[in-house]
């Protein structure tokens, strides 16, 4: 029998295996951030680690829940760069005093996902919000280390990753050197009716765009 | 395998090294970041592993080192300091693995971190092909005697020089960690960490890879070797087997930008396939010799 895999409900992508990590990558104002929590939304036994560049954890907690996440601390970590007041926020919040702290970050990533798995948790999506904030931050040579090393993490505890990224931010060449770290890439980009999804690296490598239904319209 | 293992505690390095042999490392141990300078500088290692306090340093300091000696260095911080207490603002981009000493079966989770890091190689500062222990494989298949190819390779690369009018042309072998360079017109290379090379990112393409401006590209414009070397144009192929594996790649190198043609792409590749078929022709004799011999 085959491990279970991730499966994304509501979204025209298929289930991934165990240890996969994924590259988002799109505008923010089609949907982009929506469809990466989306990815993290799973079953009620799974774990959800999210690291922040850019919101506080108090807006993560509520991005999550207007996902259909349900946030607690027992199954929810993140980590926050913006050194942000959590008192209040339902989940394990570990501080770093900034996003180009990639060394702070991956350390209390490490931490979160071992304390989940010694309670039993044995499935743990993982969202990077967002990588086009570490990237303008820090050279792309020790950015690449710290995917590779998280990416390697995801991949040893057969977990889910979701890394976020603006294209526009970047030149071609640095998002592909990122996405050559993960095992698969799904570009956003608004269609005639709406958002659209394609993805490359993993369902056959279909390069087809399929549209997808927005939770909101506060996208 | 060889790693190294730092903690100030006699008693905490002894049961972390037995630990690791316990799994089948060759660990090293001592407890300060001066004894571990001098074991990194006599001797490679796969792995450093180390408490974050050291009576003269800290752990993230010895990793940092041992990077500038051995890029591709997996380092793991096994420690019972509390995050509070470890800087890691001053060294944020060092990236380590992180175990906490004080969890339940710590060492298990430091042996299983450690082991799965190293044999995939998965704290490289650059991509790696997706099959990398097959291409890896290959080129120790082919790559073996190499005196024999020397001038072979130098007469091609001498070939390219006047061919693409360029300062350099090399053929060079990307092994585990380092780039090993077996032909050189041009240029005066032996081999090169695998992090500084831009073959490294050539061979994860299937055909040529052409720089026009190093400065130019987010990349490379940071790298000092390439900058030390004065090095603005890039252009290299894959020699790649039969089997789709990248065992090297046929360089050019020009201190000035410039364009190349589709017609100087497909050139370049013939080069590149030259090497491959000299390679599988050694090969076979190679072994058409040993056959015999038995």
């Amino acid at each position: 029998m085959s491990e279970p895999a991730y499966a994304f409900d509501g979204l025209p992508l298929d289930p991934v295996r165990r240890g996969t990590s994924i590259l988002v990558a799109g505008p923010s104002h089609v949907g982009t951030k929506e469809l990466a929590y989306r990815m993290l939304a799973g079953a009620d036994d799974e774990g959800v680690i999210i690291l922040t560049t850019n919101t506080t954890a108090a807006d993560i907690t509520a991005e999550c829940e207007a996902v259909g996440i349900e946030v607690s601390p027992d199954r929810m970590g993140i980590v926050d760069c913006l050194d942000s007041d959590d008192s209040g926020v339902p989940a394990r919040v570990l501080t770093v005093s900034s996003a180009q702290d990639l060394t702070g970050i991956g350390m209390r990533y490490s931490k979160l996902y071992s304390d989940f798995h010694s309670e039993g948790i044995e499935s743990v999506r993982t969202g990077l919000f967002s990588i086009s904030t570490v990237l303008s931050l820090t050279e792309l040579q020790t950015v690449s280390r710290f995917v590779h090393t998280l990416v390697g993490r995801v991949s040893k505890v057969g977990g889910l990753g979701v890394f976020l990224v603006d294209p526009a931010m970047h030149d071609e060449r640095e998002l592909r050197t990122i996405s050559q770290f993960c095992d698969g890439r799904i570009d956003v980009r608004e269609g005639e009716d709406g958002p659209e999804l394609r993805s490359q690296g993993f369902l056959g490598g279909s390069s087809t765009w399929l549209s997808f239904e927005p939770l909101s319209d506060g996208r | 395998m060889k790693v190294l293992c730092v903690d100030p505690a006699a008693d905490e390095r002894r049961e972390t090294r037995a630990a690791l042999a316990d799994a089948g490392f060759d660990a090293t141990i001592c407890g300060s970041l001066d004894e571990a300078r001098g074991v990194l500088a006599a001797d490679a290692v796969s792995g450093v592993i180390t408490e974050y306090d050291l009576p003269d340093g800290t752990g993230l300091e010895l990793v940092t080192y041992a990077r500038e000696i051995h890029p591709d260095v997996t380092g793991v911080l096994f420690t019972d300091a509390d995050f509070a207490a470890i800087d890691t603002d001053a060294l944020s981009g060092t990236v380590v693995e992180y175990v906490d000493k004080d969890a339940a079966d710590a060492r298990d989770e430091l042996v299983d971190l450690l082991s799965f890091s190293i044999d995939n190689r998965s704290q490289t500062a650059y991509p790696l092909p997706d099959d990398e222990d097959r291409r890896l494989d290959a080129v120790e298949a082919y790559v073996d005697d190499t005196d024999a190819l020397d001038d072979s390779l130098d007469r091609l690369t001498q070939v390219a020089c006047a061919l693409f009018d360029v300062d350099a042309a090399t053929v060079g072998f990307v092994e585990d960690h380092h780039e090993r360079f077996l032909a050189c017109q041009g240029a005066d290379i032996d081999r090169l960490d695998r992090e500084d090379t831009i073959c490294t990112y050539t061979i994860l393409d299937e055909g040529p890879t052409v720089i026009d401006d190093t400065r130019e590209d987010p990349r490379f414009r940071d790298n000092d070797e390439l900058s030390a070397s004065g090095i603005r144009f890039y252009a290299g192929a894959p020699i790649r087997t039969d089997d789709g594996d990248a065992v090297g790649v046929f360089c050019l190198f020009d201190d000035e930008p410039r364009s190349f043609s589709a017609r100087e792409r497909t050139l370049l590749s013939l080069l590149a396939d030259e090497v491959m078929e000299s390679l599988d022709l050694r090969r076979r004799l190679r072994e058409a010799t040993e056959d015999g011999d038995e």
